[in-house]
């Protein structure tokens, strides 16, 4: 208990003191003149170093600099107060509310400690009914998580090129992005923003992403003014552009039509059959991923053109067929 | 007996309860404080005894925080610091956004309430013109699922045309909706099914038709949560070689197991909860993918599936 009073006050004074600071300070200044730093020699030292960690874990943005005035290489720390302070974002207690209820409604990834420790910091817990046993009645739902969607969103936020490596049907590529917002469809999250290598709008799925993401520096490019980017994912036309794509001629059997229209686009269809089966127009650029769209219906759908697509889909038919026949 | 926080617990909540409480002149009750900020009146006053004694040297009374605790009213004076919260962090941001975005995006939000505009208020305090640099779509929003909504808050019985996609088969079910949920980007309703005489989940865009009956139900019991497709034990299991071009397998499906091959090839072993989802699989992963094990009833599985379609081409 003690022991817990004493680390806590020694923090916050540590706090206190770097943020005060109108010069870095240098280590044995810190040890010196904060409070709470009674032991000896290495021991303090060591101390130091844990409570330092203890507030870079908390967001507490600490910076090492030359102290100026003194000699090549000194160094001292100090927290810019810009960088930690919250602009007031000036919550009415109906929206605090709001958020806590939103948090409560839907699970982002496996904790809720996150979103619950962002609202302390933004005025507190409000409509709390921790023991109302209705509570899961508001659950609408769960979003899945993914270790590169919190520095992709930070890179949005900042206006940070993000460089990353991409997998593809075609194989991994570098690729560079000026980010401009997250997508969560149809159970993927998506980045979308402007590929500086391609010079173009492109979309990226996030879980494709192999290895760790690489931003540069804040603010390097404008606000996105792009109008399109509401568009939908879709893999076999990736860009969204009618440029140099295919039309490729699906029919789609009735029972299976509802699903078909909401993946392709009602722009797609071209007709509806008295059977109730629906013909598509589809622009097509991406021919392996627009395959496996038409194969994930089974014998539920039929490629009717072009004969180039058409035919090689049946090649691609004949030569599974064969291999189960042989084995 | 309330859990003993640590020293860094205490300092995130003192860094966000100082300067709530200094940007109340007149002071605030310790029972406010107690409810907003999440912490027990002892766990607040074991931190405030504390918080009156920092300060930055030389530790004068003017360099200290002054604080005032008298029976439940707190009131502070800061120096100089202390006087704004800490800034969020990127994680905590995200996972806030995320999830408001989510509830907008359902189909009974309110797009000028109160989640938008604090939304809108909270992009402006993270540095972004916009609160529209995250958007959620929890699932389609289509009339089914509001349907299913009212069915749930007024328990009335549904009759529903349900497309089986695993088995490829379409039915009718008699159901007592329970809850209506959207896990990984779809709408799910969770119900008693009177068909099968056990509870089930439904996604809701493979419901064809909806008659609602006349008759009401006694609520569940059971837990409303409605969990995402988990593997069992008891489901048969495939490996499959597959080429590096098919690597999306991977992150897409629940992997048992996994190993890198010497010629660049990855094998997988998967679990497999119906044929009609392995037959959908292994015809378009095509010649990517090799079946080296399996159970014997989904030897065949890719070539009937792809034989079957080929004879609508061939017809």
């Amino acid at each position: 208990m003690a022991a817990i009073d004493d680390k806590f006050e020694r923090l916050m004074n540590l706090t206190a003191a770097l943020l005060d600071a109108e010069r870095p300070l240098g280590r044995d200044y810190i040890l010196e003149r904060v409070a709470g730093y009674t032991a000896d020699g290495e021991s303090n030292r060591r101390t130091f170093e844990r409570d330092k960690v203890d507030l870079l874990k908390l967001g507490i943005p600490i910076v090492l600099e030359d102290i100026p005035g003194e000699a090549d290489g000194v160094q001292g720390y100090r927290i810019e107060r810009t960088d930690y302070e919250l602009p007031d974002p000036e919550l009415d207690p109906a929206e605090l509310a709001a958020l806590h209820l939103a948090l409560r409604a839907v699970r982002v990834g496996e904790s809720d400690s996150l979103g619950t420790r962002a609202l302390w910091r933004l005025g507190g817990v409000l409509g709390a009914e921790e023991n109302n046993p209705s509570a899961s009645a508001f659950t609408l739902g769960a979003l899945p998580t993914d270790p590169a969607l919190v520095p992709l969103f930070g890179a949005v936020l900042e206006r940070r090129v993000a460089t990353f490596v991409y997998g593809t049907s075609e194989g991994e590529s570098t690729r560079s992005l000026e980010p401009w917002r997250l997508e969560f469809q149809r159970g993927h999250w998506y980045v979308l923003g402007f590929d500086v290598d391609r010079q173009g709008e492109r979309n990226f799925r996030i879980d494709r992403i192999v290895g760790t993401i690489e931003t540069g520096p804040a603010g390097s490019f404008a606000p996105s003014t792009s109008s399109r980017g509401d568009q939908p994912f879709r893999p076999w036309n990736p860009d969204g552009s009618g440029d140099q794509s295919v039309t490729a001629i699906l029919r789609v059997d009735g029972d299976h039509a509802a699903t078909a229209t909401e993946l392709l686009g009602a722009e797609t269809i071209s007709a509806a059959e008295n059977n109730g089966a629906i013909v598509y127009e589809v622009p097509v650029t991406s021919w392996p991923a627009f395959r496996s769209f038409v194969l994930s219906f089974l014998d539920h759908a039929e490629l009717i053109g072009p004969p180039e697509l058409r035919s090689d889909l049946i090649d691609w038919l004949r030569t599974m067929d064969d291999r189960g026949a042989d084995s | 007996m309330t859990k003993q926080l640590t020293a860094a617990e205490r300092l995130e909540r003192m860094l966000a309860i100082v300067p709530w409480v200094a940007a109340h002149p007149g002071g605030v009750s310790l029972s406010e404080l107690s409810d907003r900020f999440q912490l027990t009146p002892t766990q607040l006053e074991e931190c405030l005894r504390i918080v009156w004694m920092v300060g930055v040297h030389p530790y004068t009374p003017d360099a200290l925080i002054d604080l005032t605790l008298e029976s439940d009213h707190v009131e502070i004076r800061l120096p100089d610091y202390f006087t704004r919260p800490l800034r969020l962090t990127v994680a905590q941001a995200f996972a806030l956004v995320a999830a408001g975005r989510s509830v907008l995006s359902a189909p009974d939000a309110d797009p000028d309430g109160p989640l938008a505009r604090g939304l809108d208020k909270l992009a402006g305090a993270l540095g972004s013109d916009r609160s529209s640099v995250v958007d959620v779509e929890l699932g389609e929003n289509s009339t089914e699922v509001a349907v299913l909504q009212r069915a749930v808050t007024e328990r009335r019985q549904l009759e529903i045309d349900y497309y089986t996609y695993g088995r490829d088969q379409l039915a009718t079910r008699r159901i007592d909706p329970w809850s209506v949920q959207s896990v990984d980007g779809f709408w799910y309703v969770k119900a008693f099914c009177h068909s099968a005489e056990a509870v089930r989940t439904f996604r809701v865009d493979r419901i064809r038709d909806i008659r609602p009956l006349g008759t009401n139900f006694i609520a569940g019991s059971e837990d409303s949560r409605i969990e995402s497709f988990r593997p069992t034990d008891a489901d048969p299991q495939i490996t499959l070689n597959l080429a590096p071009s098919a690597g999306w397998v991977v992150t897409q499906y629940p992997i048992r197991e996994s190993k890198t091959l010497a010629d660049g090839r990855s094998q997988v072993t998967l679990a497999v909860s119906s044929p009609q989802w392995l037959e959908r699989l292994l015809v378009r992963l095509g010649t990517d993918a090799e079946v080296v094990a399996s159970d014997p009833s989904l030897a065949t599985c890719g070539s009937d599936a792809a034989r079957r379609i080929l004879h609508r081409y061939l017809k």
